[in-house]
C-alpha cells in the first residue's frame, strides 16, 4: 500500500488495487452479446445507469445498444468508458486541476489552470462521436483476443471546450515541433505503460481538437474524463485523453508504449490483412471509418405482417459527413435510398430511416452509408489482428407474423 | 406598480439573475466509490491459480481474463503475461510465468478441459 500511495502521487486519491475486493451478488439479469463467451454483467458505476461491464477494474463499460434508439446525442450516463491503467483517479478537485504545457519544442511552457482554461480562451462547441477503436471486437472472425466487445462502445455528445490550438499557441511552439503529447492523472500502478497519446503537430493545430470541459451541457462524467478530456473529433477513442493533465510539444516522434507498439493498424488502404496472418507493417490507427446501424429494430425482432413499419438508425463516419444511407429488406439483394436526417454536424451520428411493409416470415435488413469522399463500408468483414476498425455493412434478421 | 407586482418583479428579476449567472459550483471535489469487481479468478488445483490471484487481480479484475474467446492459444497468454512484466513492470518472478500461462490457457483459454 505504501508503494502504491508513493506512485499515486499529484493525482490524489486513486482506486487502489489493494482495497479488499469481493465479489457481490450480480443481481441485474445479464446480457448476451451474440459472440461465444459473450455473457455480460449490467452495473451502474458512479454517474452511469447500469451499462454492460466489460471489466470492473479498472472500469471498462459498454452501451446496451438500445440506447442509440434514443436520439443523437448519447446522454452522459449512458456513455461508454474504457481505461487502461488501475490507477484511476476517484477524487478530482477541478478548482486545483492544472494542465503542465511543456515539452522541448515550445518557447514558453506554462501552466495552465482549469478556471484559466475556461475564463480566458474563447470556448468552441462541436458535437462528435467518440469510438473505441476496437468497437464491435467480438464479432471478429476468426476471433482475435482484446476486449471483446459488442456495438456498444460508441457515443455521440455535444463538447464544449477550448481549441488546443489557441492552448498551444500561448506556449509558442518552435519550427522543431513535430509531435504533441498527452497524459491524464491515471497512472500505472507499477510505474509502467502510463497511458500517453501523440498527434502531429498539424493535427494539434487544426483547430478542431479540442480540451473540453463540458459533455450534453454539463460537466463530464469523472469515468469520461473530468474535468477536461481531449477531443479529437473523428478519430477513435485512444486519442481521447481523460482527466487532461500534460501536454507535451517534441522536437520528435513520441515513442511510448500506446504509440509505438498498441493501437496500430496494418499500414495499407483497407487497414486488413487475411485472415491469421500479420501484417508488414503498422501505423498508428487514425480516423473513423463509415459505419451505419439500425437502431429500431433488434436482431430477432417480430413485427406485424402486411403492416407499415418505421425503421430508423444512424450513421457516422471520421468527418467527411454522411452523403447518402441505402437499405435492402431481401438480405442485399435489391436496395433504396434511405432518407437523411438533420445535419448536426459532420463528425456527428446522421439519423436516416425507411419504411417497408413486410410479408409473412423472415426477412433480413441491411443498410449500408456513404460519406462525402464516397467511402462506405464493406460488404464482407475486414480483419486485422487488433481487432479494430471493424466496419462491415450490419445485417438485422426480423421475423413477421 | 403596486406595491405587490414590483416585490414580483423583483422576485423574477431575481430568478433570472439565478439563472444566467450561476453560482459557481462548489469548491470541493468530485469523488466516486468504485463498485467491486464483478468476476474473480476461476478456482483451480494448478499451481498457477494462486500466482495469477497474487500477481495478476493485484493490479486488474479477472473480466480481462475471462471474457477472452474461448480460442485464445497459449502463446496469447504467454504474450500477456509478459507484456504485464516487461511493460508494465509487474513485479512477477520469471520462474512464476510457466506456471501461470499454464493456469490461464487450461482456465480461459482453447486448453481448457470440458467439464
Amino acid at each position: 500500500m505504501q508503494r502504491r500511495r508513493l506512485l499515486a502521487g499529484s493525482a490524489g486519491l486513486l482506486a487502489g488495487a489493494a482495497l479488499a475486493r469481493h465479489a457481490v451478488a450480480q443481481s441485474p439479469t445479464p446480457v448476451d452479446l451474440p459472440f461465444a463467451n459473450g455473457r455480460r454483467s449490467l452495473v451502474a458505476f458512479p454517474e452511469k445507469r447500469p451499462l454492460i461491464v466489460l471489466t470492473s477494474r479498472p472500469p471498462q463499460l459498454e452501451t446496451p445498444f438500445e440506447v442509440f434508439n434514443d436520439g443523437l446525442l448519447t446522454p452522459n450516463d449512458a456513455f461508454f468508458v474504457r481505461y487502461h491503467n488501475a490507477g484511476i483517479p476517484t477524487s478530482i478537485d477541478a478548482d486545483t486541476h492544472v494542465i503542465k504545457v511543456g515539452g522541448n519544442a515550445l518557447a514558453k511552457p506554462y501552466e495552465l489552470s482549469f478556471s484559466a482554461l475556461r475564463t480566458q480562451f474563447k470556448p468552441t462547441e462541436i458535437v462528435a462521436v467518440n469510438q473505441c477503436s476496437g468497437n464491435s471486437r467480438g464479432f471478429f472472425s476468426p476471433r482475435v483476443t482484446g476486449g471483446q466487445l459488442g456495438n456498444g462502445a460508441m457515443g455521440n455528445a455535444r463538447w464544449l471546450g477550448v481549441p488546443l490550438k489557441d492552448v498551444l499557441a500561448r506556449a509558442e511552439p518552435k519550427n522543431s515541433a513535430r509531435q504533441v503529447s498527452f497524459n491524464g492523472l491515471d497512472i500505472a500502478l507499477f510505474g509502467g505503460g502510463d497511458f500517453v497519446k501523440a498527434l502531429d503537430i498539424a493535427h494539434a493545430m487544426d483547430g478542431e481538437v479540442m480540451l473540453a470541459y463540458q459533455m450534453n451541457g454539463a460537466d463530464i462524467p469523472l469515468l469520461n474524463g473530468y474535468p477536461v478530456k481531449l477531443v479529437v473529433p473523428g478519430h477513435y477513442g485512444t486519442y481521447w485523453v481523460k482527466h487532461l493533465s500534460e501536454i507535451e510539444v517534441v522536437d520528435d516522434t513520441y515513442d511510448g508504449f500506446w504509440m509505438k507498439t498498441a493501437y496500430r493498424v496494418p499500414d495499407n488502404d483497407c487497414a486488413c490483412i487475411e485472415p491469421g496472418t500479420a501484417p508488414k507493417s503498422t501505423r498508428p490507427i487514425g480516423r473513423f471509418n463509415v459505419r451505419s446501424f439500425i437502431t429500431s429494430l433488434a436482431d430477432g425482432a417480430r413485427v406485424n405482417a402486411d403492416q407499415p413499419t418505421a425503421v430508423r438508425g444512424i450513421a457516422f463516419d471520421g468527418g467527411q459527413g454522411i452523403r447518402e444511407v441505402a437499405y435492402s429488406t431481401d438480405g442485399g439483394q435489391s436496395w433504396r435510398g434511405a432518407k437523411l436526417g438533420a445535419d448536426i454536424g459532420r463528425y456527428s451520428f446522421r439519423e436516416f430511416s425507411f419504411g417497408f411493409t413486410p410479408d409473412k416470415g423472415p426477412h433480413e435488413l441491411r443498410v449500408r452509408a456513404w460519406n462525402r469522399s464516397g467511402q462506405s463500408q464493406p460488404m464482407e468483414a475486414l480483419w486485422q489482428p487488433a481487432g479494430y476498425m471493424r466496419n462491415v455493412v450490419e445485417s438485422v434478421r426480423i421475423h413477421a407474423a | 406598480m403596486t406595491n405587490r407586482s414590483s416585490v414580483l418583479a423583483l422576485a423574477l428579476v431575481a430568478t433570472a439573475l439565478a439563472t444566467a449567472w450561476p453560482t459557481p459550483a462548489p469548491a470541493v471535489p468530485k469523488r466516486i466509490d468504485l463498485p467491486p469487481d464483478g468476476l474473480q479468478l476461476k478456482p483451480s488445483a494448478l499451481p498457477g491459480f494462486e500466482r495469477a490471484q497474487a500477481h495478476c487481480t493485484a493490479c486488474h479484475s479477472a473480466e480481462y481474463m475471462a471474457y477472452q474467446p474461448p480460442t485464445a492459444a497459449r502463446p496469447y497468454w504467454d504474450a500477456m503475461v509478459k507484456r504485464m512484466k516487461g511493460v508494465f513492470k509487474a513485479p512477477i518472478d520469471d520462474a512464476d510465468m510457466p506456471a501461470i500461462v499454464d493456469y490461464l490457457v487450461k482456465t480461459y483459454g482453447n486448453e481448457q478441459v470440458a467439464p
